[in-house]
């Protein structure tokens, strides 16, 4: 019940948000399915006036249909980008199945004498199809068309795994900043739009039903509104695109709470200290090895990353990186993609190993190399991919000497409360866990320097700073205002406090006397 | 006269099996043929040449003096009236739309469509209020009417119909027949008539074709149909017919 009242609030207070994410769902969905219903009606046509081709083409499309969404989308990425464009072509592929499939059973299930008769009677191949094939294929085909739509309505929730928007993105964002009643609402909104369109699909198929005597009337009607529906949708689109005709800097961020938060406080902030429009994509499925193709397309030109993941992940290198390398990572950008990094806030989200205070005490426990002696005595428990990365468990246990009593696997969400409960002694954490900042755990110093750095800072493309040198004046601003703990607080608040990432934004900017209104 | 229809030395064969060979008949203008044969004799197969549905592998088939094969075959179909085996109505079509179809070929001029099917619809003995229905909310007998109604609604020279009167009762039957005669006497019209019946084909016949095996056994009027039968095929058809 609690869940509820929360889900009504949030519906209450974010309608804005939430009416944007319909209707860009809606815009999704319905390109795609108008896309896919023509090509899938015209080659299940083809297929079925030219038999030959009938095996193969189905064979190619049954293949397709089988590759896993999120594969897709990784396919697609390199060609066609990040955002609305892939998720249309995905989403019009998978629907393409369907249709081509239902055209072809339609047509191809036709009784060969009533074709007889109307070839007998000097219909032309052409007659014959569509005044013969194509009507009496058209319940099969629309029973299709109706699946396709309700398939269509429902996967394109994944849209906003590769950046596009739609309902999925309150899904997408209600995941990743722990946010159980966002996650319902976007779900519970796309069932609901699944319905209401097939509920209404259904009756425009019953009032143009044969038995019908009216119904040229509805097809009329039927025809009218969707074409009404295609020109809104697209003018929509015009004048929602043309409003940021000006300057305009790209935003990206990944799928955790605080790249969310980064992404509005960047966003508040250069609106308001330049003539910019920032048009922010938050939450990029895939994080990094998403967002760099697009960094490097150009569709995006800056998003907030982590120092280490700069040095591993995208130049390739291994070992550990510190921060006495932070030059030769900028430079290696500036010669490698001409992007630069700018705008460090301070706090770096690194691994770290924590203890319960309890345990801490008990121990005097203030290091890594103070851990190694008791770690005998002590259960270690992390998720799954720490056990697994090269960088993890196995090699710190190397270098530190650890000999746990036990090791455990945990759930990530579940890690703090483990702790809590005494069910674990010794976790890893990320160093600005939203948990961190109210969980009664200590941090220990990685003396021996095992973890590397990662510090955030803004990747940004050269080009763009040329362009736009007022941005140095922001970055310069934002240097330095975040540690940790404040960066854990606020994390914190989003992910248990529920608040809005753009508020809890807003506030930090307020705070820092960095809101014009505060100046004063 | 020239025939209005003439086979010449026709040949058809499906892989292995031949299925009729030298076929020679010419058809007189306003003659209404009946063919009868039992089941798998080529009736269907030699009347489906006229429209050039089936081309002949060997031999030619001449309509109105013309070689088919050297003409727009469309353009011919539709200028021949043509009542399938079953008679299959379209079932996305009302009665209407059905009897409108050749017209609506030909031309698209609305009243003369309108008109002829009004027109026929009286002739096939159909009440006007079926107009709006569709082939299943019909009767078996409705149905049939329909097909021939379709069949005639652009006034044809020739008319094929494949078994019309099929699947229907003795007494609809008998009204059926009544009907097709009516109209060949009305319109001079030919007819191929093919059908498994022989009583059929001795009351509406003005000629008679008996095919056996792919071959012709007997071609005459029904009178010599009856008192001069040729084969044993012929005479055992002909004894059927007087119970
Ligand atoms: N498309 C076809 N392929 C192979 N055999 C066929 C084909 N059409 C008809 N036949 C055969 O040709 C013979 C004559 O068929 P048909 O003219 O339909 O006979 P019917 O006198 O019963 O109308 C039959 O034995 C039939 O099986
Ligand atoms: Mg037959």
């Amino acid at each position: 019940m609690d869940l509820l009242k929360e889900m009504i609030d949030l519906i209450i207070g974010r309608k804005e948000f939430f009416l944007n994410l319909l209707w860009e769902h809606f815009y999704i969905s319905f390109s795609s399915i108008v896309i896919a219903s023509v090509i899938g009606i015209t080659l299940g046509i083809v297929i079925s006036e030219y038999r030959g081709s009938s095996k193969i083409i189905l064979g190619v499309i049954n293949f397709i249909y089988t590759i896993p969404s999120i594969a897709l989308l990784g396919i697609l990425i390199p060609f066609s980008g990040i955002g609305n464009v892939t998720a249309m072509i995905a989403l019009s592929i998978y629907a393409l199945l369907p249709m081509v499939r239902n055209t072809f059973t339609g047509i191809t299930n036709v009784d060969e004498r009533v074709i007889e008769a109307a070839r007998g009677m000097g219909s032309t191949r052409f007659q014959i199809l569509y005044k013969i094939k194509i009507p009496i294929a058209l319940p099969v085909i629309m029973s299709g068309f109706r699946n396709m739509v309700t398939m269509t309505i429902a996967l394109a929730g994944i849209a906003s795994f590769i950046g596009a928007g739609g309902l999925g993105t309150a899904i997408y964002r209600g995941i990743t900043t722990n946010n159980t009643a966002m996650t319902l609402t976007g779900s519970l909104m796309i069932a609901i739009l699944a319905l209401v369109v097939d509920g209404m699909l259904g009756f425009f198929e019953k009032m143009s039903g044969r038995r019908n005597r009216k119904k040229r009337k509805v097809r009329i009607i039927l025809c009218g509104g969707m074409i009404a529906l295609l020109i809104i949708g697209i003018a929509g689109n015009m004048i929602r695109s043309n409003q940021n005709s000006e300057k305009i800097v790209r935003i990206a961020t990944k799928p955790v709470t605080e790249q969310y938060i980064i992404g509005e406080i960047l966003k508040e902030i250069i609106e308001q200290d330049t003539d910019i429009t920032v048009e922010l994509t938050q939450g990029i499925g895939g994080g990094t090895s998403n967002i760099m193709p697009g960094m490097q397309s150009g569709e995006f030109d800056m998003y907030p990353e982590y120092t280490c993941t700069g040095w591993n992940l995208v130049l390739g290198h291994t070992g550990v990186y510190d921060e006495s390398m932070y030059s030769k990572l900028r430079k290696e950008y500036e010669e490698s993609y001409d992007f630069t990094w700018k705008g460090q806030m301070g706090f770096s989200n690194a691994y770290a190993l924590a203890v319960s205070k309890e345990v801490a005490e008990k121990y005097g426990l203030k290091t890594c190399s103070d851990l190694q002696k008791v770690s005998g005595q002590l259960v270690f428990g992390a998720e799954y991919d720490f056990f697994e990365r090269p960088d993890g468990y196995g090699k710190m246990c190397e270098i530190y000497g650890f000999t746990f009593k036990n090791v455990r696997d945990v759930d990530i969400g579940l890690k703090y409360q483990a702790v809590n409960e005494g069910k674990i002694d010794v976790m890893d954490v990320f160093t600005t866990d939203g948990q961190l900042s109210k969980a009664q755990v200590v941090i220990l110093e990685d003396d021996k320097g095992y973890f590397s750095s990662a510090k955030e800072g803004i990747v940004i493309r050269r080009e763009v700073l040329q362009k736009y040198p007022e941005l140095e004046t922001v970055f310069k601003k934002l240097e330095n205002t975040v540690d940790n703990e404040a960066m854990a607080e606020m994390n914190y608040q989003v992910e248990e406090g529920k608040k809005d990432t753009k508020d809890v934004a807003h506030t930090f900017l307020l705070e820092k006397g960095l809101l014009k209104g505060a100046e004063e | 006269m020239e025939p209005i229809i003439k086979y010449q030395d026709v040949k058809k064969v499906y892989g292995e099996k031949t299925i009729v060979e030298h076929f020679n008949l010419s058809i007189e203008k306003g003659e209404f043929l009946t063919i009868i044969g039992s089941s798998g004799s080529g009736k269907t197969t030699i009347l489906k040449m006229v429209n050039g549905l089936i081309i002949p592998d060997e031999g030619t088939v001449f309509v109105e003096g013309k070689d088919i094969l050297k003409e727009d075959l469309i353009q011919l179909r539709r200028n021949i009236g043509y009542a399938i085996q079953g008679s299959v109505l379209f079932p996305n079509m009302t009665v209407e739309k059905n009897i409108a179809y050749v017209p609506n070929l030909l031309n698209d001029k609305k009243e003369k469509t309108n008109q002829a099917v009004q027109k026929w619809i009286r002739i096939a003995g159909l009440e006007e209020e079926l107009l709006n229905r569709y082939p299943d909310e019909l009767s078996g007998g409705q149905q049939q009417r329909v097909g021939i109604a379709r069949a005639l609604a652009a006034s044809p020279e020739i008319l094929l119909m494949d078994e019309p009167f099929g699947a229907v009762d003795e007494i609809t039957r008998g009204e059926l027949q009544r009907e097709i005669k009516r109209i060949h006497e009305e319109t001079n019209i030919t007819i191929l008539f093919v059908t498994h019946d022989i009583n059929e084909a001795m009351t509406l016949g003005s000629k008679v074709l008996v095919m056996n095996a792919g071959a012709i056994d007997q071609y005459g009027t029904p009178e010599e149909i009856m008192s001069l039968p040729k084969t044993d095929f012929v005479r055992k058809l002909v004894a059927n017919s007087r119970k």
